[in-house]
């Protein structure tokens, strides 16, 4: 769906994105990552045929952006910096757009009923809240009914219930088949609808996986509580495993799995209490990806 | 056509700035009317003079449709909207195109409508009898100003700051154009300076040459370098070259 090949982007001296490389495969949700200023924005623009690459290319839908007939029906985006004319109403905003790609007029209010915006939609944009703009964004993106939709920080200024109806919104959207690119730097916001992300730092790629494989990555110790922590220990010790703390009979075992560690349990007859995985959180993760680059 | 019909939607759903345009112009050109034709018995030439003297006072229109084309390009960057127009229509060409055309359009029609106005404000004093050369002074009027919107358009999309294309037309019509000339006037003996924009656009807009009056053809006023096809020619190599400036602009740099 999205092809980004070798990019670089210079503004003067400094590199916004370095000769990054991705893909952005169809009917998935994927997260794109990154801190402020690690070259998120500037990367979608210039797959949008905003921005020109220093160097490298970018594709959409198998084709540079600037080459796409009827790109909006094909391709949806809010940008960061979308901005509205103060003195346009949401409709009128609307209806600029749809007269420009060419879309009728009841697409409008369809798009208007879909993000809650009808009533606000005939006053001024300028009096409109972060929210209402974010949803203004959004209904542009959908008008034309398109098959992928990027999303630059969709959720920035929303409140928690508009961020849950963001969510909701994604998640339905995915399931109608459509491909939905979406940066943020909050990883919670994507942890929960991503299938995969991509994770950049100073305009660099850092990693690509599925959001369930970089769970996995960052899932650290096993802890495992025992009435025979001694045992347990040795047990566990002997197979090659490392115990890191231990207190009141609760184990963390590094090196290992929980399945491995019950399995030894069962063999040798210990009984144990308590056996889990801790979870680190896609922030822990990402900051450990991310925590490597910036101490050079 | 839907890219023209989505420039004319912009202008159309921005009413504050276009009815202050559309508002200013009109109370100059209804203003102005007025008080030539009241004044009518004092022209030398009777009240055939006096009717080009009153489609003369759209020489100003120019000054709106200038600032009308820059505009309809800077507002976009001002405001950001250019991104949402880029992603709609990635061509740029096409977008700087149709804001062109929309500023030529736009700017005849504002100019066209300016028109009637003098003319009915004037009808109160004055006998609108049409002669050939009104005609012809009246559609030079409106052409003129038809180009100076594309002008704007084009200087509007070479800068993309609006302040800074209104603040370089001003100073350039106001201030360094006519310095210029004077200057090459005073030091060379050449006709360099007839050929700047806002002597071409006076050209243009000579009432002087427009009416035959009485027994012969009134060859009077401003000596000028070049006849009005040539000032036409002229002003539309201007229109064309900052379209051309401004398209490329337009196409070269990245989207703020």
């Amino acid at each position: 769906m999205i092809e980004v090949d070798r990019l670089t982007k210079r503004y003067g001296k400094t590199v916004a994105v370095d000769d990054l490389s991705f893909r952005v495969t169809p009917r998935r949700i994927t997260g794109f990552l990154g801190p402020n200023g690690a070259g998120k924005t500037t990367t979608l623009k210039a797959v949008l045929g905003l921005v020109h690459p220093t160097s490298g290319t970018t594709t959409v839908l198998g084709k540079p952006y600037r080459e796409l007939d009827d790109p909006l029906r094909r391709v949806g985006a809010v940008l960061e910096t979308s901005r509205y004319h103060p003195g346009r109403s949401g409709r009128n905003h609307l209806r600029v757009v749809a007269a420009q790609a060419g879309i009728p007029n009841a697409r409008v209010e369809e798009v208007l009923k879909l993000v809650a915006m009808q009533e606000p939609a005939k006053r001024r944009v300028g009096g409109y809240s972060m929210g209402m703009r974010q949803r203004l964004g959004i209904a542009t993106a959908l008008l034309g009914e398109p098959e992928l939709l990027v999303l630059d920080e969709p959720a920035n200024g929303l409140d928690p219930a508009g961020i849950r109806w963001l969510r909701d919104l994604l998640r339905s959207l995915a399931s109608q088949g459509r491909t939905v690119l979406i940066s943020s730097h909050v990883l919670a916001e994507v942890e929960q609808i991503a299938d995969e992300v991509v994770i950049i730092h100073r305009g660099r790629f850092v990693a690509q996986s599925t959001t369930h494989d970089l769970a996995e990555r960052a899932a650290g110790a096993v802890r495992v509580r025992s009435p025979d922590p001694a045992r347990l220990r040795e047990v566990l010790a002997t197979n090659g495993m490392r115990i890191a703390e231990s207190d009141e009979g609760t184990l963390t075992v590094s090196e290992g799995t929980a399945a491995r560690v019950g399995e030894l349990a069962a063999a040798n007859g210990i009984v144990l209490h308590e056996l889990m995985t801790e979870r680190a959180t896609l922030e822990e993760a990402f900051l450990e990806l991310t925590a490597g680059e910036t101490t050079e | 056509m839907r890219l023209l019909y989505g420039e004319l939607l912009k202008i159309r759903t921005a009413p504050r700035t276009s009815l202050g345009l559309v508002l200013g112009l009109f109370l100059l050109v209804g203003l102005g009317s007025g008080a030539t034709a009241y004044d009518a018995d004092s022209t030398p030439f009777g009240r055939e003079l006096a009717l080009a003297d009153v489609i003369g006072v759209l020489s100003i229109a120019p000054v709106f449709t200038l600032i009308l084309g820059i505009l309809v390009v800077t507002w976009e960057y001002r405001h950001g909207t250019i991104t949402q127009t880029f992603l709609a229509i990635p061509r740029r060409e096409r977008v700087i195109g149709a804001k062109d055309a929309v500023s030529f359009l736009a700017g005849a029609a504002l100019t066209a409508a300016a028109l009637v106005l003098a003319l009915i404000v004037a009808s109160f004093w004055i006998s609108l009898d049409f002669e050939r050369g009104h005609w012809e002074l009246a559609g030079r009027m409106v052409f003129a100003a038809a180009l100076w919107g594309v002008l704007g358009a084009g200087l509007g999309a070479l800068v993309q700051s609006q302040v800074g294309a209104i603040v370089t037309s001003f100073v350039w019509f106001l201030v360094a154009e006519p310095l210029l000339g004077a200057t090459i006037d005073a030091l060379t003996d050449t006709r360099i300076p007839d050929y700047f924009p806002g002597n071409v656009l006076d050209r243009l807009q000579n009432t002087s040459s427009a009416v035959e009056v009485g027994s012969g053809a009134i060859t009077t006023g401003p000596d000028y370098a070049f006849g009005l096809w040539a000032a036409a020619f002229v002003a539309i190599a201007y229109a064309a070259l900052f379209a051309v400036l401004g398209l490329v602009s337009a196409l070269k740099r990245d989207v703020p």
